[in-house]
């Protein structure tokens, strides 16, 4: 691998949306988690999504308005949990399992299930 | 190809074309300058053409809409900017063609203005629920078609169809003082945004993805831009026509919608009348579906939620939540009694300064072999695209000094 294989991967990663295994949006890659140190390989273990993944990202008076907009969860999706990377990032397993829907379901107790065609 | 698919392209460009903001800019355009404006309304038309093709493009390739590939493009720091001045300036023109049905309304009933903004606030919040995507854009995009009642208008009054094609050609007319010069220049800038709104590229292009384009439906979304958009600019050339031609001898400032609709009364008196103001409540309406559900459509596609009326409403909470927020955040703008032109004047100041944040990624994007393939631009489709970028680029930057210069465009 191309000493910069790694990097353009992250930056190709970020920001991209993510689709489970039935196709539902569950989320952005808003941060990546990655393990290593002095004289080892830098190794990505995971991605971050959730508001509180900004953290890094944004100066800190708007992770502060994020925060208390939409608070500071994170999810954490392990690697081996991709099944592809294109446009967006495609997992191997419904979202429910890996805890990305929660805020989607909180929202749906609101919303009645009738009226609609 | 089943002309029932056009409807996407002619609700985008009915919207977007002869909303609120285009019927009153295009007939102070005709009563303040004649003709001489038609050309910036044909060079803007093929701009969003140019626009328009390309996000649909993207979506039926790359099955990306336009607000995920603004964040992935630009970053989260950027793209949260464009989110923000776009949601701005999707609100304000959401709660101006709220504003303008709402006085459509009370043009054709007598009732009251604020009691008309509420009633229709409720029942475009009904129709989104009840009605699937393909419906929402059969019903408004065809309902909008009224508007012909301009184009028909404009030949039963015999322009003077010379100089009416003279104006197709760029110019600027002789003879105007550096004041007048500034309030053209002002129109110009104003034409383009208004030509141009960001809103009109995220409807489309997550109508298209509504629609499950793929890359079969490349030719579809081609005539559907050019032919959805090209109506949309024929009926706004009509609406300033007919100004030009009504109201530009004897001094008239067509500052309200109802006075776009004299322009079918004076042909064909009180049925005239009653078509041009369906057309604009079909129209001005269909404008505040598209602006209100593409503002959802960017704050849903930003944050990775799940999105479109093609589920059920229950299928995609926060995408629901947030288009009947943005509804009653967009009435209770109404209900503050500001003045509905005053809030276009600032959907369409805003809207230019956005400009170059939402169509630079799409360029990006849709010029990128990795994602596109053998769907990538073309010579024709890159070149214009990155005149047009360097166009509204400089149109953005002059906005805001030409907006104060004239007082928003009144000398």
């Amino acid at each position: 691998m191309k000493p910069d294989g790694k990097l353009k991967l992250v930056s190709e990663l970020l920001d991209l949306p993510l689709l489970d295994s039935e196709g539902k949006y569950c989320g952005i890659v808003d941060d990546v988690e990655l393990v290593g140190g002095a004289g080892k390989d830098l190794e990505l273990k995971a991605l971050l999504v959730g508001p509180g993944a900004y953290a890094g990202r944004l100066p800190r008076w708007a992770m502060w308005v994020v925060e208390k907009v939409a608070g500071k969860r994170i999810t954490r999706v392990p690697i081996d949990r991709i099944r592809s990377i294109s446009g967006s990032v495609q997992l191997d397993r419904p979202g429910d399992e890996l805890g990305l829907h929660r805020s989607e379901k909180a929202a749906g107790k609101w919303i009645p299930r009738r009226g609609a065609l | 190809m089943n002309p029932l698919e056009l409807t996407l392209g002619i609700m985008t460009a009915v919207g977007g074309f002869v909303d609120i903001s285009e019927l009153v800019f295009a007939a102070k355009a005709g009563s303040a300058f004649g003709y001489a404006l038609i050309w910036v309304f044909a060079f803007s038309t093929i701009g969003i053409i140019v626009f328009s093709e390309m996000s649909g493009r993207v979506a039926a390739v790359a099955k990306q809409p336009v607000f995920n590939l603004m964040r992935h493009r630009l970053g989260l720091k950027l793209g949260l900017v464009t989110l923000a001045a776009s949601i701005i300036s999707n609100l304000i023109t959401c709660a101006a063609e709220i504003g303008g049905v709402a006085l459509v309304l009370n043009y054709l009933t007598g009732w009251p203005y604020l009691l008309m903004a509420v009633a229709m606030t409720a029942l475009l919040i009904a129709s989104i629920w009840v009605l699937p995507f393909k419906w929402i854009e059969r019903a408004y995009g065809l309902l909008g078609l009224f508007m012909i009642t301009f184009a028909v208008a404009l030949v039963a009054i015999h322009p003077p169809w010379g100089q009416l094609a003279g104006g197709f050609i760029p110019q600027i007319p002789h003879g105007l003082s550096t004041k007048e010069l500034l309030t053209f220049g002002y129109f110009m800038v104003a034409i383009v945004s208004a030509v141009m709104f960001p809103y009109e590229v995220y409807f489309y292009s997550s109508g298209g993805i509504e629609e499950e384009w793929g890359p079969k439906d490349i030719m579809t979304n081609r005539m559907t831009a050019i032919l959805g958009m090209g109506l949309g600019s024929l009926l706004a050339i009509a609406i300033l026509s007919n100004s030009a031609q009504l109201f530009s001898g004897i001094n008239v400032d067509p500052e309200i919608p109802g006075s776009a609709a004299l322009e079918a009364a004076i042909p064909f008196g009180k049925w005239g009348l009653v078509l041009a103001l369906l057309g604009m409540f079909f129209a001005i309406a269909g404008a505040a579906v598209e602006t209100c559900m593409a503002n959802a459509y960017s704050i849903a596609q930003f944050f990775g939620w799940m999105w479109g009326r093609h589920k059920k409403p229950w299928e995609a909470p926060r995408f629901t939540m947030t288009w009947i927020v943005l509804f009653l955040a967009a009435l209770g703008i109404v209900l503050t009694g500001v003045d509905v032109m005053m809030l276009v004047e600032f959907a369409v100041l805003f809207s230019i300064l956005v400009l170059p944040l939402t169509y630079l990624p799409l360029l990006l994007l849709s010029g990128d072999k990795d994602y596109m393939r053998e769907y990538v631009n073309g010579p024709v489709a890159k070149g214009l695209g990155w005149l047009y970028f360097a166009i509204i680029t400089a149109a953005a930057l002059a906005a805001l000094p030409l907006f104060f210069l004239t007082s928003g465009g009144n000398g």
